[in-house]
């Protein structure tokens, strides 16, 4: 039942611009974003969560208040429990933006439903379930684990090099710096054996607040973003390294919107940076991974940025560090690049609506199985951690679940041992353990529960 | 020619209406504009209300990464529909039919009145020319009558045999494309009856019924395409490539 009250307040406030009012009508209803949406194809019996749908309905909630009919007679009083099912569809969505890239209108989509999103929250009507604890979070905490700040590099290995400034900087991200350590190690370790000086922001590294956007959210958001690129800027930094697709995206497109300086540096993804490592003759292979390995590509650096930074930088570069590893036999799944299917867990569905992240995890899953792949990667935390929850919810899968950068620095015989750190019981991931000439692939099963109120979040 | 302005329609009555009908298409088209232009300037700002917000809002946007940009997607996303080409060449062909048919036709039509004008004042005495012109516009009317059928039926027909695009059909849409489908059919029962058809000739010659043919064509499409097409879906046709045009392409 709707929240009584709410029935006088706007249909909608400043969040959306007025080229998005067009594109709401726009929509030829060619039903394509419908065959290709990652969410409706795991909840068939829900047509109201398409993009087609949900620019209808909001089409016709705004014709009711700001239509021709109104205009004549007065707009009609809205009805709540219908804005509340619309929210619910709206919320529904991961916006991995597969259906702005198939839409024959060229609607942006993921704009238009971050922009709807907010208005949502104004209203009353939105977030989602447990989406509600995020500004809380990282208004207190500055991380969604309710971690301490000052033990963000508390992995960091004691013979490792990290710089208190410099022009080249690892943005770890919430995940990597808490619950995935192995991959920060990895990005560490990687880093200090080709050589490149780097710093990181420590206690000054607060969430990207990816979340906080994508949900609707946007208060807390802007003391994030200035925060960030002020602790970057202060530190001389002019290209900043990403082992996370959301942070990257976040940093990329959302955090300049908040920013009204100058922002110095380029924002690039870690992989794209090692692969010129690679290309410039810099790495050496020291031991094969024997795996048929396929690449999920996160929506957060592949779609999101394939505009801002190009295809090759987007979709190529991570494929290439995998095809460039001895040993590995690499094939795409079915739908990859441009058209990958999102695993689930963004846009706040994780946290809000985990069911639905689980169900769409399970179908990627099932790409993966079908191209019979050994390791299923990524270059993102977030997506690592909703698949490997959709293979422990399959029966009898076990693809495992890495980061391109683990499989690089594994193949480069680097020790990718996580030291001893407060939040050891807390980890949760694949992990490469290898020997001399072998490695194999173990899970690492989490010992506690930890806070996570709201899993990990973009 | 007199013949066509029977059942009450004279050729003033017929000018009335059409300039009552863009009238209201034209207030039509501001009144979308100046809904669209409700909307912000830009991320969280506050609501304008504004017509002129909405095309500066629009202009910054579409020449945003410039005008090759600018020209490049009006050619090849506006004109040539590539993104409809490369998701699906049926649907392409449907679209891509039914929008050339539809715009050169309505051009048609307009030199049609144009060219009734000189005839019915023989304005700077070009009636007899006028007349020959007129009829030597049977073959353009022809062919574009034909490819805007094509697209309307591969339109119904997807509506009709495709089962997903079947269930998700909504009466908005039989509305519209049995719109679409009826002006084109009506359109030619009126060009056949009057025996003027360039493919047919005057097999089908019905003088008597031609002019309620063409009135039924001529109402409908004065009705669906000028006052309903700013109040219904049909603004797809105006909105589609304003928004290809201001995402520059899109994703």
């Amino acid at each position: 039942m709707a929240d009584a009250g709410n029935e006088k307040k706007p249909l909608v406030s400043g969040f959306l611009m007025s080229t998005q009012f067009m594109e709401l009508d726009g929509c030829t209803r060619c039903q394509e974003c419908m065959k290709w949406c990652p969410t409706f194809d795991v909840r068939q019996d829900r047509p109201g969560i398409t993009p087609m749908y949900k620019i209808a309905k909001f089409r016709e909630l705004l014709g009711s208040q700001y239509g021709l009919r109104a205009k004549l007679f007065g707009p009609k009083p809205l009805n709540e429990d219908e804005i509340d099912i619309w929210k619910d569809d709206a919320y529904m969505c991961t916006t991995c933006g597969v259906c702005g890239t198939v839409c024959e209108s060229g609607i942006n989509t993921v704009e238009l439903w971050e922009a709807m999103r907010p208005n949502m929250v104004a209203r009353g009507n939105g977030p989602y379930g447990k989406q509600s604890f995020f500004p809380g979070l990282l208004g207190k905490d500055r991380n969604p684990f309710q971690a301490k700040q000052s033990e963000r590099l508390c992995w960091v290995p004691d013979d490792a090099t990290v710089l208190e400034s410099s022009e080249i900087a690892y943005f770890a991200g919430c995940t990597a710096a808490y619950r995935q350590q192995a991959l920060a190690v990895a990005s560490v370790r990687l880093m200090n054996a080709l050589d490149i000086p780097f710093c990181m922001l420590g206690e000054d590294e607060w969430c990207c607040s990816s979340a906080l956007v994508r949900t609707g959210q946007r208060d807390v958001m802007r003391d994030h973003a200035v925060h960030n690129v002020d602790a970057l800027k202060d530190r001389g930094v002019k290209t900043v390294l990403y082992a996370c697709a959301g942070c990257q995206r976040t940093a990329t497109i959302d955090w300049p919107r908040w920013y009204e300086g100058y922002i110095p540096y380029k924002n690039i993804p870690l992989s794209f940076y090692l692969r010129d490592k690679i290309r410039s003759g810099e790495v050496e292979w020291k031991r094969p991974l024997n795996f048929k390995v396929t690449y999920h590509d996160p929506c957060h650096n592949g779609r999101h940025l394939m505009h801002v930074n190009g295809r090759d930088v987007a979709f190529e570069a991570p494929r290439d560090i995998l095809k460039s590893i001895p040993g590995v036999q690499f094939e795409d799944m079915a739908r990859s690049r441009e058209f990958q299917r999102c695993c689930g867990a963004g846009g706040g569905v994780k946290a809000g609506i985990p069911d639905l992240a689980l169900d769409c995890a399970k179908a990627r899953m099932g790409d993966a199985e079908l191209v019979a792949a050994d390791v299923i990667t990524s270059t993102c935390p977030f997506c690592r951690r909703n698949i490997m929850d959709g293979r422990a919810a399959m029966e009898g899968c076990d693809v495992k679940v890495l980061d391109v950068v683990e499989m690089m620095t594994a193949a480069m015989g680097l020790d990718i041992t996580i030291p001893d750190n407060p939040y050891m019981q807390f980890q949760e991931q694949d992990v490469l353990v290898c020997d001399e000439d072998v490695c194999k692939v173990e899970t690492i099963e989490r010992k506690a529960e930890g806070k996570d109120l709201v899993g990990e979040a973009h | 020619m007199a013949d066509f302005y029977t059942l009450g329609l004279t050729y003033w009555r017929v000018i009335a209406l059409t300039v009552l009908v863009l009238g209201v298409w034209i207030y039509g088209i501001y009144f979308n504009f100046k809904k669209w232009g409700m909307g912000s300037t830009g991320y969280q700002d506050e609501l304008r209300h504004s017509f002129w917000l909405f095309i500066a809002t629009w202009i910054h946007q579409a020449f945003k990464d410039g005008v090759w940009v600018f020209v490049k997607t009006f050619v090849l996303d506006v004109l040539l529909l590539r993104r409809t080409l490369r998701r699906s060449p049926v649907r392409w062909a449907m679209h891509i039919t039914i929008f050339y048919g539809f715009v050169i036709l309505a051009a048609l039509s307009g030199v049609g009145l144009l060219l009734d004008t000189v005839i019915h004042f023989n304005l700077l005495g070009y009636a007899h020319q006028a007349e020959v012109i007129f009829d030597m516009m049977a073959l353009p009317f022809d062919i574009f009558g034909y490819m805007l059928l094509f697209g309307a039926t591969i339109g119904v027909a997807r509506r009709v045999f495709l089962r997903e695009v079947r269930a998700r059909t909504s009466a908005y849409d039989v509305v519209l494309l049995g719109g679409v489908f009826l002006i084109t059919i009506t359109g030619f029962y009126a060009q056949w009856m009057r025996g003027n058809s360039f493919l047919v000739g005057d097999v089908f010659s019905y003088p008597i019924y031609a002019p309620h043919f063409a009135l039924i064509h001529t109402l409908l499409a004065l009705a669906l395409f000028a006052i309903i097409l700013p109040w219904s879906k049909y603004m797809h046709v105006i909105a589609a490539p304003l928004t290809i045009l201001a995402n520059r392409g899109g994703e």
